[in-house]
């Protein structure tokens, strides 16, 4: 076991292999490996503790001249960001148990797991790239194979927006590589060694290209618009994984490649990067108040909250980042948890409009009382996860330029009057004519095991934040201007 | 003095006398043309293994890095075509050997009057090719109309070494040009553009490649490509000073963008990959400008050669899966992953190969090309290049996406033919190329070295 993190990312991945020949048995193999993989880096992060010293470092190099070498590396943002893709991942293949779907959805998802462990521990940023890209592959065929009336041309869509912003980012590596061999001499890929004072008058180039890359990911306004359409028309498993983790690879992509190599300019472009941040709380819930659909809201929603996980992670600050990281992992938690119940809704009446349902607090308890419970996490209120993570991420932005915070307060506001009026029409509301809530019934066991386990994570970060504050912050203590 | 360094021209050379010899028997045993065929281009291959870089320089022939690895490229892309021709036509088999003959002695030509010669006798057996692989009046307008823009590309050479000879007195290298000079290695290098369909001389590609068997076009699209590229590279070399290499990454970027741009609206499948072909070539236009401007290293010619030797993969692959499948335009393709699965699934790895995406080998062809424009100093060419890869990706997922998530038009006759197994060993390569990219760069590293 000399190499633990490549047998991190490998393990799901020669679960994937398994499911594609497993025929019939594939779910069972799925749902094996989902577990070996959660029982991984569980293991490997109770060994490590929050020690930053401790950090994991795998290497083989240089692999290849250019200077290209395998370089794995896990602190407590690694393995914390890998352990919520374990977790949804296992979450997502117990929520898809019951599907009727072909050995490929299985094997689709545990190498959608493998490439974003990979994106998580790679610190050479060749081999960050090629598992940042190996990432939008298998989620191409989960929408297109797998999505709703709409997947071919989201799927598409998808695809391309991504693909757009790491062409630029590519080329902005490019040219940071190229820049540091002329200064030094040396080649090399390798995240600790590269020095972007190399670059002189481009650096403000390449770390725009840099960023570009990142914000489509995020997404930030104006880059947004692929992920409506891709959350909407994906299966409900699929918007999981979007949602709870490919979304938080361009956060990740800051805080591990951007932040760290331009220092200067990263907090220089605060006004405008913040900005963006701050009008994408307030645009992303405005649009989410518009919906009719309730997938494309919680779609919406999602936009304004990695909205506050940058406003925390642009500041610079200790509460933003930590309250920024934090946010991270309770978006996934809840909008994860969210986007599962409207796929549980849509498996049983193929509706998902706010006017087709009414009154499902009565026919379906369980299903109201997870929704409202995720809901309120997702609005923050105090004593849930939400309320912890975008508290810090305000008091951060208000550290550092306190119009961003008024205007994120402003966005929290406005995540109460689209979510609770939601709420209210699908449960409580009197059911309408074109109602179909008689075809509904609450939740199974299974579906109750999978909400009960979201629920409980939610209710404890919020009760009590400070172990998970405190594993995150030997990771981000470097990046505190 | 050996004549060793020859050893894989003479194979060729050997091979169409013996076709052509088979040919006069009454009724050419199909077999024996094919093994024939596939011994030839087999044995230059292998023989060119064997032959020393550097063993050999005379005024008019050379054996060094460029000459040996480009030998590779073109065998390599040659070689599918050796198995695909049916063995009956014993002509359309000596066509298809003298035309490799050519490009193999183009890759060994050191002077200009050699190359004038090595371009030709390539280029005439490959009009004929077009003509006869499938016989017809479009195939027949498409090898004329080839055969103009490939006369026309002779003239446009000869006018320049004329002109080039006139200053330099020379018909070698020549380190300084006066301006009459400059204007005869310019017109020679339109020649190597044209035959590379560079913008705005890429108007008779698409037609040929069309018209011809699916097959053909793939040869035309990587050993054609890999002697052109090397012409192209060899006219830098002689004419180190020429004002046309400074033009070399502008009329890249121009014909990657017209390439990737004109193929997005193309319904003919041979068609839009004959725009796909012209906007790689942009790419390797943009990667011989960098090339021969950063000093001419040897990391760009691996870049280079490492382009090609994906390419070749890539577009022998998907063109063997349109020969394969028998479909021909991009809504016959939809729904038709399941009933093909293997072919289908080998035909999307290419497709993403060709956009670009890791981890396959023509992520790694792209990087590194991108990568020598970068280093350069070429930023806008690099860019226009990466938006034209942008621009390729959504005509290649939108196959993707046909392939496997819309519905068959079931009322359509589909009947694959043989040969689903080519389709998958191209695949299989460009994934190799993707995960050991070492494999094809410490080969030609020992060649560049």
């Amino acid at each position: 076991m000399s190499h633990p993190l490549t047998i991190l990312w490998a393990a799901p991945l020669a679960g994937a292999v398994v499911c594609a020949v497993a025929g019939s048995r594939a779910k069972y193999a799925a749902l094996g490996f989902s577990a070996l993989f959660v029982g991984l880096i569980a293991a490997l992060g109770f060994a490590q503790g929050s020690n930053a010293a401790l950090a994991v470092v795998n290497e083989i190099g240089p692999v290849w001249s250019y200077g290209i070498s395998y370089r794995l590396s896990a602190d407590s943002l690694s393995i914390g960001l890998i352990g919520l893709t374990a977790f949804l991942n296992l979450i997502c293949v117990v929520a898809s148990w019951e599907l009727e779907v072909s050995p490929w959805y299985w094997a689709c998802f545990l190498a959608l797991a493998s490439a974003l462990t990979g994106v998580f521990l790679a610190r050479d940023l060749f081999f960050f790239y090629v598992f940042w890209e190996a990432t939008l592959i298998p989620m191409f065929f989960i929408i297109g194979l797998w999505g709703s009336s709409n997947r071919l041309h989201a799927a598409v869509k998808f695809f391309l927006f991504t693909f757009a912003g790491s062409v630029f980012m590519l080329l902005a590596l490019l040219a940071l590589v190229s820049a540091h061999h002329r200064v030094s001499g040396v080649w090399t890929w390798d995240l600790a060694v590269l020095d972007a004072s190399a670059l002189g008058s481009a650096a403000p180039l390449v770390f725009w290209g840099l960023v570009l890359g990142f914000a489509v990911k995020i997404p930030m306004i104006p880059l947004h618009t692929w992920l409506p359409d891709a959350h909407t028309e994906a299966p409900a498993a699929g918007s999981v994984m979007l949602a709870g983790v490919m979304l938080k690879m361009g956060v990740y992509g800051l805080l591990r490649v951007a932040m760290p190599l331009f220092p200067t300019l990263s907090f220089d472009a605060l006004p405008v990067l913040g900005g963006l941040a701050a009008f994408s709380t307030i645009y992303g819930a405005l649009c989410a108040m518009a919906q009719t659909d309730l997938k494309r809201m919680i779609a919406y929603s999602s936009i304004a909250h990695l909205g506050f996980c940058l406003l925390g992670v642009l500041s610079r600050t200790s509460q933003g980042l930590a309250g920024g990281t934090l946010q991270l992992v309770n978006h996934g938690l809840t909008t994860g948890a969210l986007f599962l119940m409207v796929g549980f809704l849509y498996e049983r009446s193929h509706k998902r409009g706010l006017a087709d349902f009414g009154d499902l607090a009565s026919r379906a308890p369980y299903l109201a009382f997870f929704f409202g419970f995720s809901t309120l996490a997702s609005v923050g209120l105090p004593g849930l996860n939400g309320f912890v993570g975008e508290f810090m991420a305000l008091s951060g932005a208000l550290a550092a330029l306190p119009i961003l915070a008024f205007a994120g307060v402003l966005g929290v506001t406005l995540a109460a009057a689209y979510a609770l009026p939601a709420f209210q029409a699908v449960f409580w509301a009197p059911a309408g004519p074109g109602s179909v809530s008689d075809k509904v019934t609450d939740l199974d066991a299974r579906e109750r095991a999978v909400l009960w386990t979201l629920s409980a994570l939610m209710l404890w970060i919020g009760l009590a934040p400070r172990p998970w504050l405190a594993y995150f912050e030997p990771a981000l203590r470097g990046l505190v201007r | 003095m050996t004549l060793m360094p020859m050893a894989p021209q003479a194979a060729l050379a050997a091979g169409v006398l013996g076709t052509l010899s088979l040919g006069l028997m009454r009724r050419p045993p199909a077999l024996a043309l094919r093994a024939l065929a596939v011994a030839s281009i087999a044995g230059a291959m292998l023989l060119a293994v064997g032959t020393p870089a550097g063993g050999y320089a005379s005024a008019i022939l050379l054996s060094d890095a460029k000459s040996v690895g480009w030998q590779y490229l073109i065998y390599l892309g040659a070689l599918p075509l050796a198995l695909w021709l049916d063995g009956t036509d014993d002509v359309l088999t000596a066509l298809f050997l003298g035309a490799t003959l050519g490009m193999s002695l183009l890759a060994a030509a050191a002077n200009l009057p050699m190359l004038f010669i090595a371009l030709e006798f390539m280029s005439l057996p490959a009009y004929l090719l077009v003509a006869r692989s499938r016989p017809g009046a479009r195939g027949l307008e498409a090898a004329i109309k080839y055969f103009f823009a490939g006369g026309v590309a002779g003239a446009l050479f000869m006018l320049g070494l004329s002109l080039y000879y006139a200053d330099t007195r020379s018909l070698a290298a020549s380190a300084a040009l006066s301006p009459l000079g400059q204007a005869g290695a310019g017109l020679m290098a339109a020649a190597a553009l044209f035959k590379l369909g560079a913008f705005p001389l890429n108007w008779w590609l698409p037609d040929a490649y069309e018209a011809a068997a699916p097959e053909v076009s793939g040869f035309l699209s990587t050993a054609m490509k890999s002697a052109a590229v090397l012409f192209l590279m060899r006219l830098c070399e002689l004419a180190p000073e020429a004002g046309f290499i400074r033009l070399l990454p502008a009329i890249g970027a121009a014909t990657a963008l017209t390439g990737a741009v004109m193929a997005l609206r193309q319904e003919r499948l041979q068609r839009l990959f004959a725009y796909s072909s012209v906007a790689n070539a942009g790419l390797l236009i943009i990667g011989v400008g960098a090339w021969a401007l950063a000093g001419r290293s040897a990391e760009g010619v691996s870049a280079l050669l490492f382009f090609l030797g994906a390419y070749a993969f890539m577009s022998n692959g998907t063109f063997a899966f349109i020969r394969f499948s028998g479909l021909e335009t991009r809504s016959q393709l939809k729904g038709r992953g399941a009933a093909v699965p293997a072919a289908a699934a080998a035909f999307t790895i290419l497709l993403f190969s060709l956009g670009g995406i890791p981890p396959t080998g023509g992520f790694m062809a792209k990087l590194l090309l991108l990568w020598r424009a970068v280093d350069a100093g070429l930023l806008w060419p690099a860019a226009a290049g990466a938006l034209s890869a942008l621009i390729s990706l959504a005509y290649y997922l939108g196959m993707v996406r046909d392939l496997w998530f819309e519905k068959a038009d079931e009322s359509a006759s589909f009947r694959p033919a043989h040969g689903a197994s080519l389709v998958v060993a191209c695949a299989v390569g460009v994934l190799l190329l993707g995960a050991a990219p070492w494999l094809m760069s410490s080969l030609s590293g020992g060649l560049t070295r």
